[in-house]
């Protein structure tokens, strides 16, 4: 087991494991510990490593590292949460207008309010520009449940983003 | 197309998740809708704003707690990968040793399978034929230069049947015969300077050979009994 390519084909995604993790968690020292005990995890994995994709790979055990301490904690399922549709908001509403008004902060709040399960596809792919593919390996779903769970995320975080920018205060 | 048929392929569309056929057909569609065309931009404009977010870098202390971590693991690792293999090495002497001992014992080995063959074929088992061991122990007595140890071992299922003279590697044994079922076990006594007290094994020609020393006395059993029944025999005979 070439325990010296660790360095080389999973430490350079660290950076991004943690970007990801913060995000799952959105908490510094939460991200901070899930990724640490995520690379020691993919340390004693290594050799399951088949593809090229570590990115993915260190991903998958990120993700299941902070599953496994949030049930842990005795806190609800972070996965079981209401996952029905908010009713289509079908104003229109033009993209100037939303960039226009919408902060960092503002945007950064709306994804932190999402449930986890549609905040962690819209990161992985607009941020980590993963493909379908890859969230799918990443989430462990099927592609079509990727494919879905994004939709209604970009559904969600517009109908969030539209809302009142008062209402997004008093939610932070 | 129609706008509702549009809606289901708009994220993959966007995500270049999409046919090439299907992507034409969207492309063909957006052309000449308007109200598509700013929902579409709607889209783009939200995965612009995530896209808009600063990446959380991971802090410098993550990265050393990490490295370190990798390094710890490593050691560790190499520190049980060296332990290991001294435990192999270890064993596989073992084991050599059990397998192969010295060439010497391999050629009595083959003696006393031979010895056992022939007393078997020649009907020369016995030379004095008797179950009680004080009949058999005193029968020695004069004809050889040491007292060869005599115990019945019909109370463990392997009774005494008889003693003779035997000759092992050139020179003169004790040969004790010991009956289970229709099977016979030779047992060759011979005295020894040795006093290793573990057992060799070997299968030779389909006999089962098993040595050992106690008292200084080298024993040797041999029987086309099965390895299970003459390990019992053996222990048996040590016992007492």
């Amino acid at each position: 087991m070439p325990s010296r390519v660790f360095e080389d084909t999973v430490l350079p995604h660290l950076n991004a494991a943690f970007n990801y993790a913060r995000w799952l968690t959105r908490k510094d020292e939460d991200a901070e510990d899930v990724v640490q005990d995520a690379c020691v995890r993919a340390m004693r994995f290594f050799s399951s490593l088949r593809d090229d994709d570590a990115r993915s790979w260190l991903f998958a055990i990120v993700r299941n590292t902070w599953y496994s301490r949030v049930t842990r904690r005795g806190a609800v399922n972070p996965l079981s949460l209401d996952m029905t549709d908010d009713p289509a908001d079908s104003a229109p509403n033009p993209e100037a207008r939303l960039l226009q008004q919408q902060t960092v902060a503002r945007v950064r709040g709306a994804l932190e309010q999402l449930p986890v399960e549609f905040r962690e596809v819209l990161v992985l792919r607009e941020i980590e520009g993963m493909s379908y593919k890859e969230i799918a390996a990443v989430v462990q779903v099927p592609i079509g449940t990727v494919m879905s769970r994004l939709a209604r995320a970009r559904d969600r975080l517009s109908a969030v983003l539209k809302s009142s920018p008062l209402a997004m205060e008093r939610a932070r | 197309m129609i706008c509702i048929e549009l809606e289901q392929h708009l994220d993959s569309y966007l995500d270049h998740e999409i046919a090439a056929d299907t992507a034409a057909v969207v492309r063909e569609h957006l052309r000449t809708c308007f109200s598509c065309r700013q929902r579409v931009a709607d889209r783009e404009a939200v995965g612009r704003l995530v896209r808009s977010m600063p990446y959380y870098e991971a802090p410098d202390r993550l990265h050393m707690h990490v490295s370190t971590q990798v390094r710890r693991i490593r050691f560790t690792r190499h520190l049980f990968a060296w332990a290991a293999a001294a435990v192999f090495v270890v064993s596989v002497g073992g084991v050599i040793s059990l397998v192969l001992p010295a060439t010497g014992d391999d050629r009595t080995a083959g003696d006393v399978v031979d010895g056992h063959v022939r007393s078997l074929m020649a009907g020369h088992l016995f030379d004095v034929r008797s179950t009680d061991q004080h009949m058999v122990k005193p029968w020695f007595l004069g004809k050889l230069d040491f007292s060869p140890p005599v115990v019945d071992l019909a109370s463990a299922g392997f009774p005494l049947v008889g003693g003779r003279l035997d000759y092992v590697s050139g020179r003169p044994v004790a040969a004790l015969v010991y009956q289970r079922q229709q099977h016979t076990i030779n047992v060759f006594i011979s005295p020894t300077s040795s006093d290793r007290p573990n057992i060799g094994t070997w299968t030779l020609r389909g006999f089962q050979v098993r040595h050992w020393v106690r008292d200084r006395m080298s024993h040797w059993a041999v029987s086309d009994l099965n390895d299970i029944e003459l390990s019992e025999f053996v222990a048996a005979l040590r016992r007492m």
